[in-house]
Order: structure tokens, then C-alpha cells, then sequence
């Protein structure tokens, strides 16, 4: 199989503090990997890398054959929109917007009419255990929620790729397992290839694979599991 | 703590400087204004008061006035060049002993005459025979400033003979100069009522301090979450909520300060611009621009308190709390009784209609809270309207920038309408001014469309009757002989004409049918008369050409009839007019000078004309500063979705997509508003139209459209001087370094 | 069980008497509980007539003081078999973990490599324990999840120990 998203020996330094120093990654498509480390190893950077919001000084980074690298920002920025969803540890949400019109952005940037955006929109609420939030804004959302929400958001266009970095981060652990249940369960469902930045094991824990980064390489040789 | 918070305050990095120097900015400004605004009105006094020798012998005199031995001939009149009024006083002393008008070294003997220094040049740049020939003798020198409201005045005080001045129109005898200033004498005719112009004025520095007040708590609240935690954190570790309130204090007064100092420097270079603005209807003198010791007492004090209220308001979340800023909660949306004082003060304007005072004062006193009432509801409505507007904009939309500025502002109006309130104000002083300005202009305009600036009128009105010369004058062959006159002609003594028995079919005056035929514009005979009793020419246009009735007065015996008006028919040119009027003047030096429409309509529309340069001083000078807390709010917007907006870009959304969020949460409420502000004004200005004048709003001119448009694209330029700022503040390094 | 290979493992880093190898085992692995002296010397007699160590006399007189004990190619296969290869993740490794860990370190064996190979076989575990969590019902997703907030309390611990081996590399070859 070839890989969906890769990177070979990406380098990149913030200044003078070298953040990646030749990190190699790859993914196969509807493959769910962990990316794991201790602060401050790069994982962060490595996502950044692999969804083409930062450019690697060296190395080279693909999507489906690509080169994310040779991209310029708009063709990058226009890959993330279409191709790719984020769910960060928290603050994702545009507080004016209610749940609903959150998770039917990416589908109204892509030109989607705002009825049928807000249907769709719709649909993942049922699935995400959300119904009955949809007119909410995110303060009045507890932090499961409205990490259900942003999850819904970045699924909602059919990503090819999600790129979740701590998605549990603020959450306790009961709350954590529901939202990685049904990120892995969606994800599976949707055949999307997942990235998963965390250092927690339990989150690692659903992943089908782990790569652990340790100063700015990938300490663990893929393919030693599963 | 005091030092402390001087230093925060100083080298508390960049983002406490910006911080320091904007608020100083918007202190320097509202000072500036504060200053601008008392200068003018002191110079409103001074220069009534230099009009106060004018009303010499038509105020009753009063005991502060010294007392002469020899009375003084006095007659004073007012002559017209090119529809500037000149102030003529003829005067002779009767002795050694006679009071002097001020701005005189002596009094000018016989065949002597003073000028003012606009006079002198205007004598020097004019042929004699349009102006010069019209004052008898040869002028001996300037009057002094002290005389002259303004430095335009045109001023000519001319000596004669006692025997020769007894027979002048209005001549009297005095003793005394007038030397009480016309704002403290009801019986004066020249001057202004200073307390009008006091009202006015305030309403104008009340039209501008307000955007500045706004600019001042937008700059203070700028980056206040940031400044909210540092001080939260020392809350937390323990500094008394007074240490806290008197460190920011310090933080506030070190801008204040400054502002304060900066803000006398603005009125020291604003000063000289603002005294050439004739909002009287004469610029003043800059030296009559001043402030007194209390004044600026007031302003050095009044201010930095005011700020550091200010300041203090501004904090009391943080007095409070430890725990630093607190969740983000919706605000109660505004109520639609925020529009009831927005009705009222409609309702009060409309309800005059009918119900006007009889003075000027009291007309003032009525119109300007009903406009007040209305600015104010405008301000707590306006919010109100923001709502509704994002409310319907939300629903519609089908973009995400649109949902997400629509979304914001509904969510808070108030802070969305706070960023523009200082332009609305702006707008609707403006189209009101131009509103009832436009309508009392074109008015005057449409009113003399058969009596138009084209004739020159000399009328020979001797207090009961009409008693000019009978026959043809010798002067009528010179005038005819100036270059641009059509036709002169006479209307002649109504023999039939009883003052004490008015009957409008024996008007005042009779004319020749053989005249009148040459100016069908005036009217026509009747068939078969040969003179007709016309009543007033000077009817509002638009009717037919009346029929006047005819009179029982045969040609010849019309010819022996004395003379009530020489009417001149010319082109209208500076040159016609002028030669007509110095030719009339020099031939009939004993009563009054001879005047054409346009003096008087330039006359009175020369003070509006002031006001209406006013409102643009008003709306020009709080466009920047509505458009600087416009920029203010809108950088802070951005640094309250800092993280939202920065992830958004990293999952792709561009960043014109979020420029355009930006753009339109700014220039929503700021279109909304400002349509309901110029309906508003219009809608005021027609109401009062209707109840002062009983005439109805003539629609503004283009100007006042590219005045607006300019308004708008001025605010959409600083609104769009902010985005680069939203490129720096949504990079991925905001969202790294969470 | 690991009583044996730590031994082995203390054997491989230089040959040493029984009284030193309880010494060190006291020391870094003991923790409150000392290895008996009869424990030590019959372990040692096991492994001798296994053929993982020889004994050499070096020492005067006789008793078992003067025996030295010397690791042999089987034994040293042994210690190297038993370090490389991952503990079964199961709850409560601690102590066999950081035998492992201290012995490496002992060596001058990749201490880091061990320690990531764990972390592997805990991850799959705690993967596959995931999973019965995920698909099973309430019971088999309680015990599961006893397990697994077990495991990850180990997985913790070996990400803590990953993180401080340099110093622990200095205290244990002082």
C-alpha cells in the first residue's frame, strides 16, 4: 500500500532551537495513528508539518503523492479546507455562532448553501450524542460538548485526513474516552485516516499504531507494531 | 505601588505604550476640542463686544457710558458692494467735547473719512466710479481693530459739516458712545444674542466630545483583558483591590497627563484655522480666541479627573475578582423601549408645529432639547437597530463572513454600535444642518424669481410718505449710460394712497403702463389703463404674472407724481450694479442707500453658510475620531477571537475570508445606523422646517451625498488600516504558543 | 522468578562473591526486602549446575565467601534474552521492570530501546484492551478499563524512568 500522507527526514528550527531534526511519518489511508512524545519533542511541530500549516526547512512532505512542501500557502491553505479537519484541545469554536452554524462552516466556506450546510450540519449532531445543542453557543457548552462539535466540524466535509492534536487535552477521562470513542468510531465509519497527537496512552490506546517522537526524531520505528 | 504602576505605565512594553499614547491621543483631542470650543465662545463675546459702538444712538444709552458736552451728529446706515454689507456712520462733531467711537485717533473733519483696513483695500482695488464716489471727502485713515467685529468688516466712518449731517437720514444727536456689549442690552439692533451662540456652541463641543469620550473608554478598554489578568494575577497574590485601583489609576493619569499637555498644543495650532471659520457669518479675530485663567484651570483639572474616572469605571471588574476574566457571557440584548426617547423627542418636534414661541430665545429654548432629545435617543436606540439589522442580516445570510459578523454584532449590539455612535452623531448633525440650511437657501433662492438680482431699487421714503423728486432726475441719463443697464424706470407717490386707510387697491405706489410693458415678468395692465398701483414685486415665484389694478392718473399728471423708487432693470453684473448704486448715492446722499435683492439674500445666507461650515468642522473632525475608536474596537474584537480566528486559519479558512468577517461586523452597524441617523436628521430637519419656517425639506444636494460617501469611505479606510493587523494576530504561532 | 536473572544479571557486569552480589541486590533492588542469605547461595548453586555460571577459587581458606562466581556464554545469552524481550504487559511489572532497567544500565546496555520496546508491548495491550472496551459489554469494558488504567500507570512510570535514565545511569555505576 502507498502511503496517504507521508514525511521523509523533515527538518525544521524555530530561530535557533531546532524543533524537528529529520522526523519521518507515514500513513496509509483510514490508517489511526498516534503521534506520542514528551512536551516539547515536535510531535505539535510534525502535525503542523504533515497538514501543511508549517514548511519544513528540509525533508520532504506528501499527501496522496503530492508535495505538501512545494505548495504555496494558498494551494496549502485551499488542501487543509478541502482535504483536511482539525479538532484542537480547545478554543475552536467562533463563540457568536451557535453549535450548529460552527459545524456547518467548513461546508459554507466550500460554497454549500446555508439550508443544505445546516442539514448536514444537522445529521452529525445525532451522531455525536449532540442532539438538542445545535441553537447553543460554545459558552454555554460544557468541554466534551463542545469538543463533540468541533469533531463534528471537522468531519463534517468529509476530510481525507484528521488531524487531532490533544483532543483530550482539557477534558477529564471519562469525558476523553467519549469523544475518542466516537472520533475513532466516525473515522472508521468514514474510512478517514486519522493523526493523533498525544501524550497520553489511553488516547494513543485507539489508535492502530503509535510513533513516539523524542528531540525533534521518531524514536520508534514504525511497523514494529500491530 | 505608585512607582510601580508609573513604570508599568512607561516600560510596560509595546503594548502597554500603544496603550498610553492612544489614550493620550483621545485625552490630547477631547482637550483640544474642550479648548477650541470656550476660546470660540469668548471670541463670540469679544467680538459682539467690538460691535457694541454701533448701536450708538439706537440702544438708549447707558450710565456706564461717559458723558460728552458736545453732542455728536450721528447717522449711521448700512451700504452694500458686490452684497458685502459695509457699515457706514456718517457723523460731525459740534464741538471739542464730543465722544469719539473707538479704533479712532481723531474724529475725521469735514470731507474726511476712516476706513477699516478690508475697506481700504477694497477702495484701493475698485474703481472709484463703482465705489469710491459714493463717499464724499478722502480718507485720512484706518480704523483700529478695537472698532471692527471682524477682520472682514467693512467699516467707513465719514465727517461732515453739523449743518450738512442734521440733514442725513437718521441723523441724530449724541453724547455718548454705546459701549455695553449687545448680548446685555435688549434695545440694540446690531450684535448678536450671545446666548444663543453659547447654546449652540455647547451642542456642537457636545456633538464632538462625544466621539471623543467614546474613543477615550474604547482606548482605555483596548488590550484590557490582557492588563485585566496582570492585574488579576497580583490580585491573586495578593494586592489589595486599592493597590490595584491606585496602580492603574497612576497607569491612567501618566496618559491623561500628557493628553492634557498634548491637547493645548492642539488648541495652539487649531486656533488660528477655527477663528477664519465665519460661523457668524465673520471669522473672528485669533486674538479674540482666547481662554481665561479659569478656563484653563478647569480643562488642566477637569480633564485628567475626568480620564481617571474614567480609568477607575473601567477596572471595577477587576476590583473585584482574583480569579482574573471570567467566562464569556451574552449580553441581554436591547429592548425595543430603547427607541421611546428616540419618539419623543420626534413627537416634541412635531408637536411644535403650531405651538411655536413667539422670541428667538424661546425658539431656541423649545427646538434645541427637542434635538437633543432626539441625538440622545438616537445614541440609546442605536443599538437597537444594530440588532434588528444583524438579526435579519444572520438570517439571510449565506456566507460564512456574513453569519459570523452578523452573528457577533446581534450577539452584542451595544459594542458594535459604540464603534460607530460617534459617526452617527456626526451624520445627523450633518443632515440636519444641510437639511433645514438647503431648504432656507433654496427658499430664498425660488422666493425673488420676479424681482431678481438684476435690479437696483432706490426708495424715497421720508418716515410717512413717498417724497422723491417729480419729472425725470438728471442722474436717470447717467445710468442709463452705464455699461449693463437695461431700463430704468420710476414707481411714483400713490396719490390715492392714505397711510392711516390701507387699501389694497390703492397700493403705495403707481406705475406706467408704458413701463410695465417692458417687463411682462413684473405683471400687466389691465386693457386700456395706462397706470396700474402694483403692491410688491418681491412675491414668491412660481404664480403668474399678476394684473394690477388700474389707477385713475392720466400719463402727464403720473410724470408730476413724486418720485417713491427709481427701479434700474440691468444684467446683473458687479460692474452694473455698483455704478448704478454709486451713481444713485453720490445724486441722493440724504436717504438711504439703495439696495439690490441679492444683498439681503447674500446676507442672510451668509450665516448660514457659516453654520453649514460648522457642521462640516463638526462632521470632519469626528470622522477621525469615530473612525480611530472605530479601529480601536475593531482591534479589539480581534484580540477577543485571537484563538478562534487563528484555528480557523490553520483547519484553511483564507484570510480574506476572515478580513471580510472583519470588514462586515464594522460596516454593518455603521450603514444600518447611519441610514436610521440620516433619516432621522432629515426627518427632524422637515419638522422643524415645517414648525419654524411653514415651508417643507428640499431633498439635500449631491454634495451632501459625497460628503456622507466620503464619511463612510474615511471609516472603511481605518477600518481596513486594522487588517494587517489580523494577519499578525491569526499567524500559527498564536496558535502554537497557546 | 527474576530473583535468578537479576543475578545473572549483577554477574555479567564483573564476577563477584555471594556476599557482594546480595550487597548490590540489596541495594538497587532490594528495597526493604533483603535477599536471604540462603536464598542467594542456593539460586547460585541452581545456576552453577545449569551451566549458566563457574565457580573459581580464587580466595584462602574455605566456606562459601571465598567462591567466586563467573557468568558463563549460556548465562550471559540468557540475561541479554530476558532484557531485550518485553515484560507480558500485565499489571504490576514494576519490580521486574526496573530490574531490567538497573541491570541495562549496569551493562551499558540501551536502556532506552528496552524501555521502548515495553512501551510497545504495553500500547498493544492497552489496544487491544481498548477495543473489548469499545465492542464489549459493561462488565468486560470495567475490567478492561481497570486494566488499562493499570497499564498506563506503568506506562507513566516507564515515560518518567525513559526520561530520567541519565541520571540513573550515573547512580548506578558510581
Amino acid at each position: 500500500m502507498t502511503a496517504l500522507i507521508e514525511a521523509r527526514e523533515v527538518a525544521l528550527s524555530f530561530g535557533e532551537t531546532p524543533a524537528l531534526r529529520g522526523a519521518s511519518f507515514r500513513a496509509e489511508a483510514g490508517e489511526i495513528v498516534a503521534v506520542m512524545g514528551p512536551s516539547g519533542s515536535g510531535k505539535s511541530t510534525l502535525l503542523h508539518c504533515l497538514a501543511g500549516i508549517l514548511v519544513p526547512d528540509s525533508g520532504e512532505v506528501k499527501f496522496a503523492g503530492d508535495r505538501i512542501d512545494q505548495m504555496s500557502e494558498t494551494r496549502r491553505s485551499a488542501l487543509r479546507r478541502d482535504r483536511f479537519g482539525f479538532v484542537f484541545q480547545f478554543g475552536q469554536l467562533v463563540p457568536e455562532l451557535t453549535a450548529q452554524e460552527n459545524v456547518a462552516l467548513p461546508l459554507l466556506l466550500g460554497g454549500v448553501r446555508r439550508t443544505a450546510a445546516m442539514s448536514r450540519a444537522q445529521e452529525w449532531f445525532e451522531r455525536l450524542d449532540l442532539s438538542g445543542m445545535e441553537g447553543r453557543r460554545s459558552g454555554e457548552l460544557s468541554g466534551g460538548q463542545a469538543q463533540r462539535v468541533a469533531l463534528a466540524r471537522a468531519l463534517v466535509a468529509q476530510p481525507q485526513v484528521l488531524f487531532a492534536d490533544e483532543p483530550t487535552g482539557a477534558l477529564d477521562s471519562l469525558t476523553g474516552e467519549h469523544v475518542m470513542d466516537l472520533l475513532v468510531g466516525s473515522a472508521k465509519e468514514q474510512g478517514t485516516t486519522v493523526v493523533l497527537v498525544t501524550h497520553e496512552a489511553r488516547v494513543a490506546a485507539y489508535a492502530d499504531r503509535e510513533i513516539i517522537v523524542r528531540d525533534g526524531r521518531v524514536a520508534v520505528p514504525e511497523g514494529l507494531a500491530s | 505601588m505608585i512607582r510601580l504602576g508609573l513604570r508599568l505605565a512607561i516600560a510596560g512594553g509595546r503594548e502597554a505604550f500603544v496603550r498610553l499614547i492612544t489614550i493620550a491621543a483621545a485625552v490630547a483631542l477631547g482637550v483640544g476640542l474642550v479648548l477650541a470650543t470656550l476660546a470660540a465662545m469668548n471670541a463670540v463675546h469679544s467680538l459682539n463686544h467690538r460691535y457694541a459702538w454701533m448701536n450708538t444712538g439706537l440702544a438708549q444709552a447707558t450710565s456706564a457710558d461717559s458723558v460728552h458736552a458736545d453732542p455728536l451728529w450721528w447717522a449711521p446706515r448700512q451700504d452694500y458692494f458686490d452684497a458685502q454689507s459695509i457699515a457706514r456712520i456718517d457723523l460731525a462733531a459740534t464741538g471739542p467735547d464730543s465722544p469719539m467711537p473707538p479704533g479712532l485717533s481723531r474724529l475725521p473733519g469735514p470731507g474726511e473719512y476712516f476706513v477699516s483696513p478690508k475697506l481700504h483695500d477694497l477702495l484701493a482695488a475698485t474703481p472709484a466710479e463703482q465705489l469710491g464716489d459714493r463717499y464724499p471727502g478722502h480718507e485720512v485713515g484706518i480704523i483700529g481693530d478695537s472698532a471692527l467685529p471682524s477682520p472682514t468688516s467693512l467699516v467707513i466712518i465719514i465727517g461732515h459739516d453739523p449743518a450738512e449731517a442734521a440733514k442725513l437720514p437718521e441723523a441724530r444727536q449724541v453724547s455718548s458712545i454705546f459701549g455695553t456689549s449687545p448680548e446685555d442690552c435688549a434695545s440694540c439692533l446690531v450684535g448678536y444674542r450671545a446666548a444663543g451662540f453659547d447654546l449652540i456652541l455647547g451642542v456642537v463641543a457636545g456633538a464632538l466630545l462625544f466621539p471623543v469620550l467614546i474613543f477615550i473608554g474604547t482606548a482605555t478598554r483596548l488590550t484590557a483583558a490582557r492588563r485585566e489578568q496582570r492585574y488579576a494575577a497580583m490580585r491573586l497574590i495578593g494586592a489589595t483591590s486599592g493597590q490595584i485601583s491606585k496602580m492603574a489609576v497612576v497607569e491612567a493619569a501618566v496618559a491623561a497627563v500628557i493628553g492634557t499637555f498634548a491637547g493645548f498644543a492642539v488648541f495652539l495650532l487649531v486656533r488660528q484655522p477655527l477663528a477664519a471659520i465665519p460661523f457668524t457669518g465673520d471669522p473672528f479675530y485669533p486674538e479674540d480666541m482666547t481662554l481665561s485663567v479659569a478656563n484653563v484651570l478647569w480643562v488642566a483639572l477637569g480633564v485628567p479627573v475626568a480620564a481617571l474616572a474614567v480609568a477607575w469605571l473601567s477596572l471595577r471588574r477587576v476590583r473585584v475578582s482574583p480569579l482574573g476574566v471570567t467566562r464569556r457571557v451574552t449580553p441581554k440584548p436591547p429592548r425595543a423601549y430603547r427607541l421611546i426617547p428616540l419618539l419623543a423627542g420626534l413627537a416634541w418636534l412635531y408637536y411644535l408645529n403650531g405651538h411655536r414661541p413667539r422670541t428667538s430665545i424661546e425658539q431656541v429654548a423649545v427646538f434645541l432639547p427637542g434635538f437633543l432629545v432626539v441625538m440622545s435617543g438616537l445614541v440609546i436606540a442605536g443599538p437597537w437597530f444594530t440588532m434588528v439589522g444583524s438579526r435579519l442580516l444572520a438570517r439571510r445570510a449565506q456566507t460564512p463572513s456574513t453569519l459570523i459578523a452578523a452573528r457577533r454584532l446581534s450577539d452584542n449590539p451595544q459594542g458594535g454600535f459604540r464603534a460607530v455612535s460617534g459617526l452617527v452623531l456626526a451624520l445627523f448633525v450633518t443632515s440636519v444642518a444641510v437639511g433645514v440650511i438647503g431648504t432656507i437657501t433654496s427658499d430664498h433662492g425660488s422666493r425673488t424669481s420676479r424681482f431678481d438680482d438684476g435690479y437696483v431699487r432706490h426708495m424715497f421714503w421720508a418716515g410717512d410718505r413717498y417724497a422723491g423728486p417729480t419729472g425725470t432726475p438728471a442722474v436717470t441719463a447717467q445710468i442709463e449710460g452705464v455699461p449693463g443697464v437695461t431700463d430704468v424706470f420710476f414707481l411714483r407717490a400713490n396719490p390715492n394712497f392714505a397711510s392711516e386707510v390701507p387699501d389694497p387697491a390703492a397700493g403705495p405706489y403707481v406705475m406706467a403702463c408704458s413701463d410695465l410693458a417692458r417687463h411682462p415678468e413684473l405683471g400687466s395692465c389691465p386693457a386700456g389703463a395706462a397706470v396700474v398701483a402694483p403692491t410688491d414685486f418681491a412675491v414668491i415665484g412660481g404664480g403668474p404674472a399678476p394684473v394690477w389694478p388700474a389707477v385713475p392718473v392720466t400719463p402727464s399728471d403720473f410724470e408730476q407724481l413724486p418720485i417713491a423708487s427709481i427701479q434700474v432693470a440691468n444684467d446683473g453684473s458687479t460692474g452694473a450694479v455698483e455704478r448704478t448704486r454709486t451713481l444713485l448715492e453720490a445724486a441722493y446722499p440724504d436717504v438711504r442707500p439703495p439696495y439690490s435683492e441679492k444683498d439681503f439674500t447674500t446676507d442672510s445666507t451668509k450665516m448660514f453658510a457659516g453654520w453649514v461650515q460648522l457642521a462640516n468642522v463638526v462632521i470632519l473632525a469626528s470622522l477621525p475620531i469615530a473612525g480611530c475608536s472605530l479601529a480601536a474596537s475593531v482591534a479589539g474584537g480581534l484580540s477577543d477571537r485571537k484563538r478562534p480566528f487563528s484555528l480557523l486559519r490553520l483547519t484553511g479558512v483564507s484570510l480574506r475570508t476572515l478580513r471580510r468577517v472583519v470588514l462586515l461586523e464594522s460596516v454593518m452597524p455603521l450603514l444600518v445606523v447611519a441610514a436610521v441617523a440620516i433619516v432621522m436628521g432629515l426627518v427632524s430637519a422637515q419638522l422643524f422646517l415645517r414648525a419654524q419656517m411653514e415651508t417643507t425639506l428640499v431633498p439635500p444636494g449631491w454634495e451632501y451625498y459625497v460628503m456622507v460617501a466620503a464619511g463612510l469611505v474615511l471609516s472603511l479606510a481605518v477600518i481596513a488600516g486594522t487588517l494587517p493587523l489580523l494577519t499578525r494576530m491569526t499567524g500559527p504561532e498564536v496558535a502554537r504558543n497557546e | 522468578m527474576t530473583v535468578p536473572l537479576t543475578l545473572l544479571g549483577l554477574l555479567e557486569r564483573e564476577p563477584s562473591h555471594g556476599y557482594e552480589l546480595k550487597r548490590d541486590y540489596d541495594a538497587y533492588f532490594g528495597r526493604g526486602r533483603p535477599l536471604p542469605f540462603g536464598q542467594v547461595y542456593a539460586t547460585l548453586g541452581r545456576l552453577a549446575r545449569d551451566g549458566k555460571v563457574v565457580i573459581s577459587d580464587v580466595g584462602k581458606g574455605d566456606g562459601p565467601d571465598r567462591k567466586r562466581y563467573i557468568i558463563t556464554e549460556v548465562g550471559a545469552t540468557e540475561v541479554d534474552a530476558w532484557l531485550t524481550e518485553p515484560v507480558e504487559p500485565e499489571p504490576h511489572l514494576q519490580t521486574i521492570l526496573f530490574s531490567k532497567v538497573v541491570l541495562a544500565l549496569m551493562l551499558g546496555r540501551p536502556a532506552e530501546e528496552y524501555l521502548d520496546t515495553q512501551r510497545r508491548a504495553h500500547l498493544q495491550r492497552m489496544r487491544e484492551l481498548t477495543e473489548v472496551r469499545r465492542t464489549g459489554g459493561l462488565v468486560d469494558a470495567l475490567l478492561a478499563d481497570h486494566s488499562l488504567f493499570h497499564l498506563e500507570a506503568d506506562l507513566r512510570w516507564i515515560d518518567l524512568t525513559a526520561a530520567r535514565l541519565d541520571s540513573l545511569a550515573k547512580e548506578v555505576r558510581k
